[in-house]
């Protein structure tokens, strides 16, 4: 069989997709108030520099995926029990977006679907996707790019058309939310999302011009960064402060404000679009992630065999862990503080100190 | 065919029944679509009535006017303790089940007004029917029950009829603004007080809702914009009109176009300027302990109509027009702003603007800003222009009339 490429341009548009993924529609540091935008800013040069450390990883160990050179870096007794523990991690992550999609689309307009059904819709996609390869997922992301840049524009060009957006909602910067941005952007936004770039270190090894990879990398980190605090501050300059920290889903209320001329409104369903798509992207790379990284661990040589399995556990995962969103919330913010930083970035970081002392003193054999 | 493409088949299929998406699907000819919503108090308990008004289908088709056959809307009430329980309990009425999604216009009762709106709202933000755009009035000297029964001509919907009142008058009269449910939130969550668009029910209301009402060129019942409803902790205090109203809007920024009458020197209020744009700045500042708003508006009229003469071809004339236009503004503002410092109600969200540049300080007024507001110092600069003088220049009105 031959072996799966991806293209420079499709992993931009994979890394950006990720990026957007959730993270427009959720409330990001709560504890910023009117400086968000900026927090994401902050927290910027932090991702970038973490997704450096993963491709820095990768070239060092071209063809391997984390799992691998954990295991040579840690020396297959240590190695093999912290990759293992990626794996949870990845599952359950991964079935919060799907949670989080659901919960949006139950609230917005199909209040009597079970999330069941909901969820299930979405997973079986992403397990159809994944059934065809890695490959047939980035030429997608290629093309959903774009629709999903199209429909961006169209809400945001709608937004400002309506003269909803108030400049004083962001302006003035004091000292204190300097501090509060940047408390806020170190550690939270920093792991979510851009530390949640962890999982592409499982699908770097199929990238077809290795010494592009740092470059794309940064670039569609960058642009994915610049949309979000663009993105959060245009929600945050209609909403204000107060409601912008009440509602669930800042953008969707955002967008059901917009009435240009009694003509253009109900846009609603170009955020449900972005959500859906954003969200199948999310969800397929974390899958395909869990997936490569049991594969290579339980030397499982046909990869596809996994993904019903690790669909169907995301699936069920996604409803069965919280009873409600505020729960949800809840987890998710107990997993942001604790057990994501270490798996998103401590350890990657550690793996690339030991491997660079192994290296330097000649430490392996 | 194989065992194997049948499974094909019924899992295709399978798949194919919730993709139509028809798990709650709620199909056009079973929705009473709600175009208006009109909350009273019950006295003397704290319930809610909660009336809507629905579109009825058959009568709205274009090619039935309003005035002739059935009434364009159907209007029924429910009490309840919530909004929500009452929007349920209507179905004991209705024989389609509700819909939010078209709601154009939110009626308060003047009861419910005084006693207390901030608790209503939260249905607005939580629900994903109903709207936050949705426009807002309060009805003066009525309860919102009877604005809702109100047939109007021209419109066959009362509720989109009133709403376009508000539009139109906020356009070019400038005493009101359209205020939606969303900005009220705002008002109640920031740090100031609010107004709401008040109308008023001219003739019997009992007549008002029948369809005789329309059979005549002039409806002897009618609904009319009548001001502002100044409200104080969430609950109405006074009725602003005319100056009073326009003084308000002025200091919001929110004047479009709007008419004055200004002297001239042989008449009193003889000259009509059309003022096509204004704008206004607020900046706050603390003196003394006490707070000073500096206030600048800038505005351009047009001469529309002279009563009396005045040479328009005249520069000098035109600078004392401009200037009489600027007096007659500081007056409408000054009345409107002391009136709120009378009623300690900061209804210009001055308060807000005083948090937002100086977090400090106002951490420090919070508790007691309807006092200081009364006690603030209004410094307001007004620069007005008049840029044209419509098709012609001096009045056919001889000098010296």
């Amino acid at each position: 069989m031959r072996k799966e490429v991806v293209g420079p341009s499709q992993l931009l548009a994979m890394i950006i997709l990720f990026e957007l993924g959730t993270a427009v529609l959720v409330p990001i540091g709560l504890e910023s108030g009117h400086a968000v935008w900026l927090s994401v800013l902050f927290a910027l040069p932090g991702g970038v520099l973490l997704y450096l450390v993963f491709a820095h990883l990768y070239l060092q160990f071209p063809g391997q995926i984390i799992s691998g050179y954990t295991r040579t870096i840690l020396g297959p007794w240590l190695g093999w029990p912290v990759s293992l523990l990626f794996l949870p991690v990845l599952l359950y992550n991964g079935s919060r977006n799907l949670r989080e999609a659901g919960d949006l689309l139950i609230t917005a307009s199909y209040d009597k679907t079970p999330i069941l059904i909901i969820n299930s819709i979405m997973i079986i996609a992403v397990m159809y996707i994944l059934n065809k390869g890695i490959e047939v997922f980035a030429r997608t992301a290629e093309i959903f790019l774009w629709i999903v840049i199209i429909m961006g524009c169209i809400c945001i060009l709608a937004v400002i058309a309506a003269g909803l957006v108030e400049y004083k909602n962001l302006f003035p910067l004091h000292m204190s939310d300097y501090v509060e941005a940047l408390d806020s952007a170190y550690p939270s936004i920093w792991i979510f999302p851009f530390g949640e770039l962890v999982c592409f270190t499982t699908i770097l090894p199929q990238f077809s011009r290795s010494r592009k990879v740092k470059k794309t990398g940064m670039v569609a980190v960058i642009i994915s960064g610049c949309l979000l605090s663009f993105t959060h501050a245009i929600e945050m300059a209609v909403l204000g402060e107060n409601l912008y920290s009440r509602t669930t889903f800042p953008m969707f209320t955002t967008i059901t404000l917009v009435n240009v001329a009694n003509f253009v409104q109900r846009l609603d369903a170009l955020v449900m679009l972005t959500l859906i798509i954003g969200v199948f992207f999310k969800l397929t790379v974390y899958c395909y992630a869990a997936v490569a990284v049991a594969s290579d661990l339980f030397k499982v040589t046909d990869t596809r065999r996994l993904v019903i399995p690790a669909g169907v556990v995301m699936l069920f995962s996604s409803f069965v862990s919280a009873q409600n969103y505020s729960e949800h919330m809840n987890d998710g913010k107990a997993f942001l503080e604790t057990i994501l930083p270490v798996f998103c970035a401590v350890i990657p970081i550690l793996l690339l100190l030991i491997h660079l002392v192994r290296r330097r003193f000649g430490l392996y054999r | 065919m194989n065992a194997k493409g049948l499974l094909r088949l019924i899992a295709i299929a399978v798949i194919l029944m919730p993709l139509g998406g028809c798990w709650n699907s709620r199909e056009l000819n079973e929705l009473a679509v709600v175009s208006g919503i009109g909350m009273d108090l019950v006295p003397e308990t704290d319930e809610y009535r909660v009336t809507f008004q629905l579109v009825n289908p058959t009568s709205t088709a274009t090619s039935a006017s309003p005035g002739s056959g059935k009434p364009g809307v159907v209007v029924v009430s429910a009490t309840d303790k919530t909004m929500f329980g009452a929007l349920r309990r209507a179905s004991k009425h209705v024989t389609r089940q509700l819909f939010f999604a078209h709601t154009q216009l939110i009626v308060l009762g003047e009861s419910l007004a005084r006693s207390g709106i901030n608790d209503v709202f939260d249905i607005f933000e939580r629900s994903h029917e109903l709207r936050l755009n949705s426009a807002i009035l309060v009805a003066r000297g009525s309860d919102a029950a009877s604005v809702m029964k109100l047939l109007t001509a021209v419109e066959s919907l009362p509720a989109l009829g009133l709403v376009k009142k508000t539009q139109n008058t906020s356009r070019v009269w400038g005493e009101n603004r359209t205020i939606s449910v969303f900005d009220v939130i705002k008002g109640i969550t920031g740090e100031g007080d609010l107004t709401i668009n008040a109308v008023k029910i001219n003739g019997d209301a009992e007549e008002g809702k029948k369809n005789s009402n329309l059979e005549q060129s002039e409806t002897p019942t009618k609904t009319m914009m009548n001001g502002l409803g100044v409200f104080r902790q969430g609950k109405l205090l006074y009725w602003m009109k005319d100056s009073e109203a326009r003084g308000t809007e002025w200091l919001l920024d929110k004047i479009e176009e709007t008419v004055i009458n200004i002297d001239s020197e042989y008449k009193k209020e003889s000259i009509a300027v059309n003022v096509i744009y204004s704008r206004t700045e607020v900046r706050t500042s603390m003196e003394g302990g006490l707070p000073v708003f500096h206030v600048t508006i800038a505005e351009e009229g047009s001469v529309n109509e002279t009563d009396s003469f005045v040479d328009l071809g005249n520069r000098e004339e035109i600078l004392k027009l401009e200037r009489e236009l600027e007096k007659q503004t500081r007056d409408e503002v000054m009345q409107a702003f002391q009136k709120a410092q009378e009623l300690e109600s900061d209804i210009f969200n001055f308060g807000n603007e005083l948090k937002r540049k100086n977090p400090q300080v106002w951490a420090t007024l919070d508790k007691d800003w309807g006092r200081l507001f009364a006690q603030g110092r209004l410094d307001l600069h007004i620069k007005g222009y008049i840029r044209s003088t419509g098709m012609s220049l001096k009045p056919y009105i001889p000098e010296g009339k």
